[in-house]
């Protein structure tokens, strides 16, 4: 019942995104993303060796091959959380001492966490698990003993048909360092593989995140024949190699945990009667805060709202079709059907239609309005030769861009894209770092780009440019696009993860976005007076009147929250008799209350006071 | 004789800020006007287009602007001059007024062609005359009439003087629109063969006359040929945004800051106006309420108070209850506007698909401040010759959510700035990993479709050289105005006027517009044509087959909604089908 609750809820960010300023009748739904209803929940099962060699830590205080594993995992639940909450996480360790499965018949596997979503309470458990304190208590909880991996397959195909929801995408990680988990027990490999073979007949992939072995990982040995055939051959000769560094192994987790999803699936018309069938994916849209739930007091259950349009005059329900769309301008009233509006901005059928080729250079930089799409051949046909290849080489050796009209759903007005060809590129450890195929950045029309009046300024000499160089220089870093994290989602999260278990405080987090202004500082050194003496007279102010002087310190110190002041019984007993409780914040009644054990059902700040004057006149 | 009693306001007028403009409309409603070349639309008809496009788009602007409209050659005689003989069948038909829906359909219904001959000249004496009256005591940014006529009347000249002078003083601006070009005229017109009259020789000559005394330079530019005016108005103007000017200070680190303002450069632009939802009958936006109610996940729906409902956010499978209160206390924070350097790296560090964001700043030193200005143009010039950006952490105001983006340099003739564009955060990321396409043995083209595809690049190149190496962009999308909203305000219009009618159909400009170029299209033809035959045509795969390989590959959700298309299949994808 739970679960079909949580359908009614607000679907996760990703795939509620839509445009800020999208106007009230919520017309204007761009570039939103897949509905879940649809398509069915995405899965995935963690099945970690628990075995001893898992345990045994690195060269270098490298952690060991359990604690990189939980870390992973740790991370995957906590960015399942924040962008894509709907999807469902089990945790299975195989190679215990311990059983724990529904009926306990299968040995020496242990479910840690059922194929749920993910939440704070599992977040803690696996925190739990990781350094050397949770390799004990792991050790106490399931220990380590034989290897079935067969039981093991079987017990996780439980898992996903046990589920009632409608799964689209399931998926399997296999996290070991053994490649032969049952050290030649020939029997027992023909089960796991005829399990594994099982669970892909139903539409399970199966990977293998294999680690560092002394003596190197073996794939042929025995997983290769676990393991789903890869999406195409060539990937064959990738990621064969085991991951030695968390780093890598987080990679190579994120580049498979989450399933390819796009927004359309059209066809790329290079000519009359010339289709090629494209994808579209998103792969950068900004993450926002999702919206609040309302929640009902007494049990803190979330609500469903319904909206009704009602007569003024006669009180009655107004079904859509009883209603009218209008605009008033010079003061007449435009009267059109709702069809009308939708249809209005009808111009072809959804497709990608080329216009033609331009030099890339063609491609102005500020030609930006938001984030870019990516077009790839419809997965299906890439096992063949479709015109998309060729059409995608020429593309890159000719150094040029494909001009075209895109019309995502019926009803959504052309924009004009730039195809701009992506080559593949892999890292050291063959993963692959881009992907290959088609950014299409969305290009603006007349109407989006405004005339600006540029003022007419003297410009710097020689000598002051190779000044600011020196300081550019100094402060010279290597950008990657998956450094920073947002403050504001971040703070958010720890937020509602310290309210959901009771922390005292949320976590600390780190701002990057913050200059390190220290930092700066000693590398410049005296770089920023020279410059300043070659730019600016001496009495001349830079921070001047526009914005207020901000002291370094504070710069520097970020948003840090203050520490927060435990309030002594003495104290509290004192603002009880007074009875100005009142006067205190929220958070802070919040804390004494966790202070001292008070239990509160709501949140509102009479029921804190209330509870509180009950509590300490006792 | 005209007046001779226009007060000279010009300059006062300009400095007055949201200041409006007055323009009379002068139609020549003459009966010279009716006359055409077979199969020729007659001037009267276009120039009456010229005017309702013109109306309907101050209409729709909703402006400040105030419209007269004088017709000339008219059967009556309707203007504060007329006595005796002088100043016939010219008819003020409309005084200076904020146009509206009610002048569009006069001119709609009530304006026909007449029967009478009126000078240019006198018209153009009345309309001043009206622009004088009204006007007087009141504040214009802008006085301007705006000539309709064939020029085929016998006019004065010997007044000639007087009038420009008078134009001069009144700071009266002029436009003429006529059905010939000003430049092509004399007697071997390029327009439908018909040579122009002496009469409208005579009048092409006063013309030049007046629009060259009133601007040396310009003033012929100001003259339109009544198609070229259809064409240009058909496209709908937006109304231009005063840019919001955004000053901050650019810092690196503690001891180095330097003013700055920023502009939007490019944004989205959204209509202004939404739709709002009415009574079916009435009309009436009032008879209608909306109304949420809340109620429990029971099978009763048991409805539930707002009072009652707290607010709480979903962690995972967790449900928080977490009040505003709490909430705006325990949030991330900002301190104010900031627009900080974080560091520098290469240009080539920054992909230009990750930009996220929904506009691009352009930033500018104050433009008084010229210590500023050459302290930024030594960052900008540092950064282009080191192919570097800087790493800017950006808060648009207080309590603003921080965004992290690219301040790239830019050069122009004209100007130097920093082209602000916002970066991803790692939550904003999804990393796909996509099979090869290029390493992949079964999936290399041969050289033929490889040398096909490139002649069709050849004959799709949009951007040429012309004979003189300068180079021609066939297809600026840069210059297209939204379709979306010239649609919407075709249709408005329409159905403004027309309140019964259906919706019209797309303008056949705004559908060209948004074509390939037909020179592009026809020579893609034969490169197109050998395309296909490097890929033979291949039936469908039907939802059914697709439905099939669901079952044989199992990992993915294919063929929504697809059927009966006709898709480039190889011959061995085929093969893969029948097998499936």
């Amino acid at each position: 019942p739970e679960m079909a609750r949580l359908v009614h809820a607000s679907m996760a960010q990703w795939n509620d995104y839509h445009h800020e300023d999208e106007d009230v009748d919520g017309e204007e739904r761009d570039e939103s993303g897949v509905d879940y209803k649809s398509t069915g929940r995405d899965s995935l099962v963690f099945l970690v060796d628990a075995s001893k060699e898992m345990f045994i830590m690195g060269e270098d205080e490298e952690p060991s091959p359990f604690d990189m594993t939980m870390q992973c995992v740790r991370s995957v639940y906590t960015s399942k959380i924040i962008s894509s909450d709907k999807d469902l996480v089990a945790l299975v360790f195989y190679g215990t001492e311990q059983s724990k499965n529904p009926r306990n018949s299968f040995k020496h596997v242990y479910i840690y966490h059922d194929l749920d979503l993910p939440g704070a309470r599992r977040v803690q458990d696996v925190d739990g698990l990781r350094g050397e304190k949770g390799a004990q208590v792991a050790g106490e909880t399931m220990g380590s003993g034989n290897t079935n991996l067969g039981e093991a397959l079987w017990c996780c195909s439980n898992l996903y048909s046990d589920i009632k929801l409608r799964l689209s995408h399931k998926r399997l990680m296999i996290f070991t360092c053994r490649d032969t988990p049952h050290g030649g027990d020939s029997e027992r490999d023909r089960q796991a593989r005829t399990k594994a073979s099982d669970l892909k007949e139903t539409g399970v992939v199966i990977d293998l995140m294999h680690l560092m072995k002394p003596g190197g990982f073996d794939v042929s040995l025995f997983f290769c024949d676990v393991v789903s055939p890869p999406e195409d051959e060539a990937e064959l000769g990738l990621q064969m190699e085991p991951c030695g560094k968390l780093e890598d192994l987080q990679k190579r987790v994120r580049a498979k945990e989450m399933k390819k999803r796009s927004v359309a699936r059209l066809n790329l018309c290079l000519g009359e009667g010339m289709n090629v069938a494209v994808g579209v994916y998103i792969t950068a849209l900004q993450a926002r805060k999702p919206n609040a739930i309302k929640l009902y007091r007494d049990n803190n259950e979330p609500v469903r709202t319904k909206t009704r349009l009602y007569h003024t005059q006669t009180g009655s329900l107004l079904l859509p079709s009883d209603t009218k769309r209008v605009q008033v301008y010079a003061g007449r009233q435009i009267v059109m059907e709702k069809d009308e509006v939708d249809v209005i901005k009808k111009f072809s059928d959804p497709g990608l239609e080329l216009i033609g080729f331009k030099p890339m250079e063609r491609l102005k930089l500020h030609h930006h309005l938001r984030s870019a799409v990516f077009i790839y051949p419809e997965e299906e046909m890439v096992t063949g030769v479709s015109n998309f290849n060729p059409f995608f080489t020429m593309c890159s050796v000719r150094n040029v861009f494909a001009l075209c009209k895109y019309t995502r759903i019926r009803n959504s007005p052309p924009r004009f894209l730039a195809l701009v060809p992506q080559k593949e590129e892999v890292d050291d450890g063959q993963a692959q770092i881009a992907a290959p195929g088609f950014h299409g950045i969305f290009l603006p029309y007349a109407d989006d780009i405004r005339t600006l009046d540029t003022p007419q300024l003297p410009t710097a000499s020689e000598s002051q440019v190779d000044k600011m160089k020196e300081i550019v220089h100094k402060l010279r870093f290597k950008y990657r696009s998956d450094a920073f994290e947002n403050p504001v989602l971040q703070q958010h999260y720890r937020n509602l993860e310290a309210l959901a278990l009771d922390l005292m405080a949320p976590e600390h987090i780190e701002d990057l976005t913050m200059p390190n202004v220290n930092m700066i500082d000693q590398r410049l050194g005296s770089l920023a007076q020279e410059f300043r003496d070659l730019v600016y007279p001496a009495d001349y102010n830079p921070e001047g009147k526009t914005a207020p002087k901000r002291k370094p310190a504070e710069a520097a110190g970020g948003t840090e929250k203050k520490p927060k002041v435990e309030m002594s019984e003495d104290e509290l007993r004192g603002h009880v008799q007074k009875g100005n409780l009142g006067k205190l914040t929220v958070p802070v009644l919040k804390d004494a209350c966790k202070q001292f054990g008070v239990k509160v059902t709501g949140t509102k700040k009479q029921e804190l006071i209330d509870a509180l004057t009950a509590q300490l006149t006792k | 004789s005209p007046p001779d009693s226009f007060k000279s306001e010009g300059k006062e007028i300009k400095m007055a800020r949201s200041a409006k403009t007055a323009l009379v409309l002068c139609l020549d409603v003459g009966f010279s006007m009716s006359n055409s070349a077979p199969g020729q639309e007659p001037p009267f008809q276009q120039a009456k287009k010229v005017i309702q496009k013109f109306v309907q788009r101050q209409v729709f602007a909703e402006n400040k602007d105030e419209l007269g409209l004088v017709l000339f050659g008219s059967d009556n005689t309707k203007n504060n001059l007329a006595k005796d003989d002088q100043y016939q069948n010219i008819s003020v038909h409309r005084q200076l007024m904020i146009p509206n829906f009610e002048l569009l359909e006069e001119i709609q219904n009530d304006v026909h062609p007449g029967s009478q001959q009126a000078d240019w000249l006198d018209a153009l004496v009345v309309c001043m005359d009206l622009l004088q009256n009204e006007t007087l005591g009141k504040k214009y940014e802008r006085l301007n009439i705006v000539m309709l006529t064939d020029l085929n009347t016998p006019s004065s000249p010997d007044q000639l003087d007087i009038i420009i002078g008078n134009l001069k003083r009144a700071g009266i601006t002029l436009q003429f629109f006529l059905p010939f070009p000003v430049d092509g005229g004399g007697s071997n017109p390029p327009h439908g063969g018909k040579a122009l009259s002496r009469e409208q020789q005579q009048g092409l000559e006063m013309t030049k006359q007046v629009m060259m005394s009133l601007d040396e330079e310009d003033g012929l530019e100001e003259v339109y040929t009544f198609s070229d005016a259809i064409e240009k108005l058909s496209v709908f103007k937006r109304v231009e945004k005063r840019p919001m000017a955004w000053p901050c200070t650019l810092t690196i680190g503690s001891s180095l800051a330097i003013k700055i303002v920023g502009y939007k450069a490019v944004c989205e632009e959204r209509p202004r106006k939404s739709w709002s939802v009415v009574d079916a009958q009435t009309h009436q936006k009032d008879d209608i309420k909306r109304d949420v109610v809340y109620c429990l996940n029971d099978d009763e729906e048991t409805e539930v108070q707002k009072d009652d409902t707290i607010q709480g956010y979903r962690y995972g499978s967790d449900i928080v209850p977490f009040s505003k209160v709490d909430q705006d206390q325990m949030k991330y924070k900002t301190d104010g506007k900031s627009f900080a350097v974080l560091g520098f790296t290469k240009q080539s560090m920054i992909n230009r698909h990750q930009f996220v964001g929904t506009q691009v700043l352009k930033v500018f030193a104050p433009k008084d401040d010229e210590h500023a200005g050459v302290a930024l143009s030594g960052l900008i010039r540092a950064l282009d010759d080191l192919k570097m950006v800087a790493v800017v952490r950006y808060v648009y105001a207080r309590n603003g959510n921080p965004q992290l983006g690219a301040a790239f340099p830019c050069i122009k003739e004209k100007y130097e700035c920093l082209v602000y564009i916002q970066l991803p955060f790692m939550e904003d990321l999804r990393q796909y990993s996509f099979p090869s396409l290029e390493n992949n043995k079964k999936y290399t083209p041969s050289e033929d479709q490889l040398s096909a595809v490139d002649s069709l690049i050849d004959s799709m190149m949009l951007v040429e050289e012309d004979k003189d190496g300068v180079k021609k962009d066939l297809f600026k999308v840069n210059h297209i105005p939204n379709p979306q909203y010239q649609r919407l305000f075709q249709c408005l219009h329409h159905r403004a006027v027309n309140p019964s009618a259906p919706l019209p159909p797309m303008d056949p400009w705004l559908t060209t517009a948004l074509q390939r170029p037909l020179a592009v299209a026809t020579r893609c033809q034969a490169p197109l044509e050998i395309l296909k035959k490097k890929f033979p045509l291949k039936e469908v795969v039907k939802k059914k087959e697709l439905k099939t390989s669901k079952e044989l590959f199992g990992n993915s959700c294919l063929g929504t909604g697809r059927s009966n298309q006709i898709y480039l299949y190889s011959p061995s994808y085929i093969t893969m089908q029948v097998k499936a």
